[in-house]
């Protein structure tokens, strides 16, 4: 019998933890209060699962062995035989403050109670329990299933065992861990800040146009994508966000000030790829 | 170490300033096949050039000079005064710009010399993009000199406006930066730091790797570049960078 994750949550990251799990030989209970986002979520994995097996990326009779792993459940409580319980519900503190007393109720003292949040505190969230020494940050990127790395977020209370066996649970699912300790923005959304916020300097200074700093970024530094169009990817509103939830958790810091274009082009409308209009027009 | 040779012919390139630089701009220009004189500063390490012509002075009769000095201002300074001098005018100097605009370089020159900024900073040769910006005086036909040393070199180019540290050394070195307040802060060790980035976030390498490869003690000149510029605290170098900018200056 294989560990079984426990997922909150069915959006976006949820589901995609979901996924990534179940297609690795993981039993998932995934929760979610709605009953129709839980019935929206295994839809779109099956119809993702199955396209992954059409296109070669995935063995077509597991299909309906990993679909079958995956099961929804409407109560919270229902996902307390968990190994490991991966908290992805909205970015939200209250709810995740809620979320985690509440686990913090029924869980089995041997389980994990890890958060997929990017950008609230994980030390926050441990202090709500009993046992801060099972709680840990597990930071997935977007889409899950396609990005590898997975940032294993350790608070000060935070026990080894507990960082050892997230990491084990991260490999299982075919991700590669990094550790790191609870500060703003983690690692990946920390160094990556200069890459936009220089960018942006540059642009807002007349030094450059958005295509040719692109150009410049991806034939002189050999990136594969240049800085605005990354963030036309990401989504301008999404980038913005985490500008502005380093820059407050870390007391203003003047590195991470995010810049006035960030905020016009949000309040425009131009939001990137997702709205066919940000630094470049799509469609 | 080899002694200079007989000086290039008429039209060669002479390459002067820091000597990681100056190697690197070296032997693209020797693949290249261009005449190529060159020398490193003093106090910057010099390995062995066996093959290529080193001089003490600057050869009067090559036709485009390049001034490839970050880490000293002064040094650079005296790098360009003198090539002021000694190349006929109407010669175009290229010269980095990542530490210091070339409107502030051109007011070390009396009379004015057409200079045309250069993105330099050790392994962006390897890019196939050179970002030019060509100062408040700088000519056409100078430009268009400039421009043709670099498709010598097989090389792209991208015209900025003048700016210390230009697009890709300011973009890099401030990225090396926060991975080095992040390591000093004890964020997360150098291995994953380099790992989280390239998966997190596609990057070719990882912000260490980049440190490594580019040198802290250049890394640092940039960053001080850009804070005597902008007199913002956002370019202030991450106190274990300094410290191992140092360490590695000390080693040399």
């Amino acid at each position: 019998m294989g560990a079984t994750v426990g997922v909150i949550g069915a959006g976006t990251m949820g589901r995609g933890i979901a996924q990534v799990a179940a297609c690795a030989g993981l039993e998932v209970l995934l929760h979610d209060i709605s009953a129709e986002a839980l019935r929206d979520a295994s839809l779109r994995i099956a119809s993702e699962v199955r396209s992954n097996a059409a296109r070669g990326h995935f063995p077509e009779d597991q299909v309906a062995t990993a679909l079958a792993r995956i099961h929804p459940r409407r109560a919270l409580h229902e996902l307390a035989e968990s190994d490991i319980i991966i908290e992805a519900a909205a970015e939200d503190l209250e709810l995740k403050k809620e979320l985690f007393r509440s686990l913090d109720r029924f869980a089995r003292p041997h389980t994990i109670l890890a958060t997929n949040t990017s950008s609230l505190s994980v030390t926050a969230l441990a202090s709500l329990t009993h046992v801060p020494a099972s709680v840990v940050g597990m930071h997935f990127f977007n889409p899950p299933m396609r990005m590898r790395l997975v940032e294993i977020v350790r608070t000060g209370r935070t026990s080894d065992e507990t960082i050892k066996r997230t990491s084990d649970f991260a490999r299982m699912m075919g991700k590669t861990p990094i550790i790191c300790n609870d500060h703003p923005g983690f690692v990946v959304n920390r160094i990556a800040r200069p890459f936009y916020g220089e960018a942006l300097r540059l642009l807002g200074e007349g030094v450059s146009t958005v295509e040719e700093i692109d150009r410049i970024v991806r034939l002189s530094g050999d990136f594969r994508m240049g800085p605005f169009e990354l963030m036309d990817l990401i989504g301008i509103d999404v980038n913005y966000a985490v500008t502005q939830s380093v820059y407050e958790r870390s007391f203003f810091e003047p590195r991470f000030r995010p810049h006035p274009i960030q905020r016009q082009m949000v309040e425009a409308g131009m939001l990137g790829r997702k709205s066919g209009k940000g630094f470049y027009s799509y469609g | 170490m080899a002694r200079s040779r007989a000086l290039p012919a008429r039209g060669g390139v002479f390459i002067t300033g820091d000597s990681p630089l100056v190697m690197e701009y070296a032997s693209e220009c020797e693949r290249a096949r261009i005449a190529t004189t060159v020398r490193v500063n003093s106090g910057s390490p010099a390995k062995t050039l066996s093959t290529r012509g080193r001089a003490q002075r600057v050869p009067s009769s090559c036709s485009i000079a390049v001034e490839l000095t970050n880490t000293s201002l002064d040094t650079k300074q005296k790098n360009l005064r003198e090539l002021s001098r000694r190349l006929a005018p109407g010669r175009p100097i290229l010269t980095s710009a990542s530490t210091v605009c070339v409107a502030e370089q051109s007011q070390w020159l009396t009379p004015p010399r057409q200079l045309i900024g250069i993105a330099a900073l050790p392994g962006l040769l390897q890019g196939r993009l050179v970002e030019l910006s060509p100062g408040e005086g700088t000519g056409s036909a100078v430009l268009a000199e400039a421009q043709e040393f670099c498709r010598k070199l097989g090389k792209e180019w991208a015209l900025v406006q003048d700016s210390p540290g230009m697009v890709m050394p300011r973009i890099l070195c401030m990225l090396v930066n926060e991975a080095y307040f992040a390591l000093g802060e004890r964020t997360a060790e150098p291995s994953d730091i380099d790992t989280a980035m390239r998966l997190g976030t596609n990057y070719p390498r990882g912000p260490m790797e980049w440190g490594e490869r580019i040198g802290l003690t250049q890394v640092c000149a940039v960053l001080d570049g850009l804070w005597r510029y902008f007199g913002e605290d956002r370019y202030r170098t991450a106190p274990l960078l300094r410290r191992l900018a140092g360490a590695s200056a000390r080693e040399r």
